[in-house]
């Protein structure tokens, strides 16, 4: 299980946020004593989401004096909504930016991402008998290959990453536009009772699991 | 300062001299002097007044022309006593000495103002971004449960959100200048980050959204551009036309010396006689009074926004058919440096 370490100064924020990563299936661990910011030096987490206006001192200083330490994943959330702040921020070595208010869901896609990017999460390549490769955008068994389409691929690969978890439907929906594939609720229900066919094709009949009014399960 | 009008300034002095000269002639003339030294005795005093005027025409006149010029040349006009050069005469100093008293008064005031409209854009963004804060809150606790409900609360403070934005960008409009990054940007990225930020309004909406050759670069500022287009869109949601599928298209167009970004919607479009005003501030037209409220600010930051980062904008609309949004980048290389 991956870690996030929360850095904001905002109590309630902050309590929701730690609710939002832990029903994602994330460890959180927060870092209320800002008055001593050096803790984030210490901090052993897989991925930093830090605040840019913190009491007494900067986001960014602060990921500067990281940077120079270590190079655990940092997000940068902030409601300054400057350009220059986005750029300073990446240049100083941030893996992602995020202003406030945040779609909730966004905000996990974006972790799970550079969780990935930066291999501390392991990208599951397999499910069940069937091989996964997002590049070519296929399912094999070793003899035939299924090929599925881009938002296929999106789908299947967010239900597979949350094997034996709900995911809604506002997840896979955001995960799509997100790709620039801006698809609507019948749209996304043709594309995962194809998947399903797919899948079905391939072997694995049952994988897929409606939830009603919550969302798809990968068994 | 004619030669007429300072003869006619003069005019006194002169008859007071000519009086003076006259009685001398007189006098003379009564106690029996020679004509021709009557003649010097008057004509030399003349003579030195008029040597004596000329003198004195010219050092005004020159002076004077030289505060005309200055004024009709300078652009803003209340620079003038800077360019002042205090004049040998006293009645210069003394227009020198006033015009300097009275800008330095005038620089007092309107420092004053900034001031207070600065500390007031200062506290208007504290406040925006303390805002968020709450907001944000808001939208996670509504997040945690998915419910119905929850997604109506969600949607009421993406409104307020929106709102906020509002405020913000217009305080800061006034000095955009110190606020904006112009560097390439990709038209692709920016359409889908507001589009997929505001996802669930479309949706809600029944309003398709589909974009069409966006892989291209422009010199812009992204995040007043997201800000433009979150406008256009929320307008584009607001007007949407009853009996059709409604579809939000946009496409981005590369001709030789610019790049053209078209933002078209299905709607029930604008009426003709509204065009031409759209842009100005608070102005509802007939959509804003009968479909819903308006405020007649989203399109006016919009255009203003434009203007500051160099942009075009335009729009073309059939009443019941449709609105397109033209926003145009040059590229010039002006930008690049």
């Amino acid at each position: 299980m991956n870690t996030i370490c929360i850095v904001e100064d905002d109590e309630v924020l902050r309590e929701e946020l730690c609710t939002l990563v832990r029903n994602a299936g994330y460890a959180a661990e927060v870092l209320t004593d800002l008055a001593h910011p050096e803790q984030l030096f210490q901090v052993q987490a897989d991925l930093i989401l830090l605040d840019i206006n913190l009491p007494g001192t900067n986001g960014e200083l602060l990921l500067r004096e990281l940077r120079r330490k270590t190079d655990i994943p940092v997000i940068m959330v902030t409601s300054r909504t400057s350009e220059v702040d986005e750029v300073l921020s990446m240049s100083y070595g941030a893996d992602d930016y995020i202003t406030k208010p945040y779609n909730p869901t966004i905000l996990l896609l974006r972790i799970s991402a550079v969780l990935k990017r930066t291999r501390r999460a392991e990208q599951r390549t397999a499910y069940r008998h069937l091989q996964v490769d997002p590049a070519k955008g296929s399912l094999t068994d070793g003899e035939q290959a299924w090929i599925l389409t881009k938002n296929e691929m999106i789908i299947f690969q967010l239900l597979l990453d949350r094997q034996g978890e709900i995911v809604t439907r506002d997840a896979l929906m955001t995960a799509l536009w997100d790709n620039e594939e801006f698809v609507n609720d019948n749209a996304l229900s043709v594309n995962v009772s194809r998947l399903r066919t797919k899948l079905a094709e391939a072997g694995c009949a049952d994988a897929i699991e409606t939830r009603k009014k919550q969302g798809y399960i990968l068994l | 300062m004619s030669v007429s009008g300072y003869v006619k300034d003069r005019g006194g002095v002169y008859l007071l001299f000519g009086m003076a000269v006259g009685f001398l002639v007189l006098f003379m003339r009564l106690s029996g002097m020679q004509t021709t030294m009557i003649c010097f005795s008057a004509g030399l005093p003349v003579l030195v007044m008029v040597g004596a005027e000329i003198w004195e025409y010219r050092r005004r006149s020159r002076f004077y022309r030289r505060v005309l010029r200055s004024l009709t040349e300078l652009d803003r006009k209340y620079l003038l006593p800077e360019l002042l050069e205090t004049p040998d005469f006293c009645e210069g100093r003394l227009l020198c000495d006033v015009l300097r008293e009275t800008d330095r008064s005038m620089y007092e005031h309107v420092a004053a103002y900034r001031n207070s409209a600065a500390e007031f854009r200062e506290f208007i963004e504290l406040w925006v971004h303390e805002i968020k804060l709450p907001v944000s809150s808001l939208l996670l606790m509504a997040h945690h449960d998915g419910t119905e409900l929850n997604g109506k609360i969600r949607e009421q403070l993406r409104r307020i959100d929106g709102y906020t934005d509002t405020v913000l960008y217009f305080a800061r409009a006034e000095n955009a200048e110190k606020d904006y990054l112009i560097k390439p940007v990709s038209l692709k990225r920016i359409v889908s980050d507001v589009a997929v930020r505001c996802r669930e309004d479309l949706l809600l909406h029944g309003v398709g959204f589909r974009t069409e050759g966006l892989d291209l670069q422009v010199m812009t500022d992204g995040k007043w551009l997201a800000f433009m287009l979150g406008q256009l869109l929320a307008n584009s949601l607001r007007y949407t036309a009853e009996g059709r599928e409604a579809v939000i298209t946009v496409s981005g167009e590369k001709a030789a010396d610019r790049t053209v970004l078209h933002f078209r919607d299905n709607g029930i479009g604008i009426p003709p006689q509204d065009l031409p005003n759209i842009f100005a501030r608070s102005f509802t037209g007939e959509n804003g009074r009968i479909h819903a409220k308006s405020t007649g600010m989203g399109l006016y930051i919009v255009k203003n926004l434009c203007d500051r980062l160099g942009h075009g904008i335009s729009v073309t609309s059939v009443q019941g058919e449709y609105t397109e949004f033209c926003i145009t980048f040059a590229d010039h290389d002006f930008y690049r440096f």
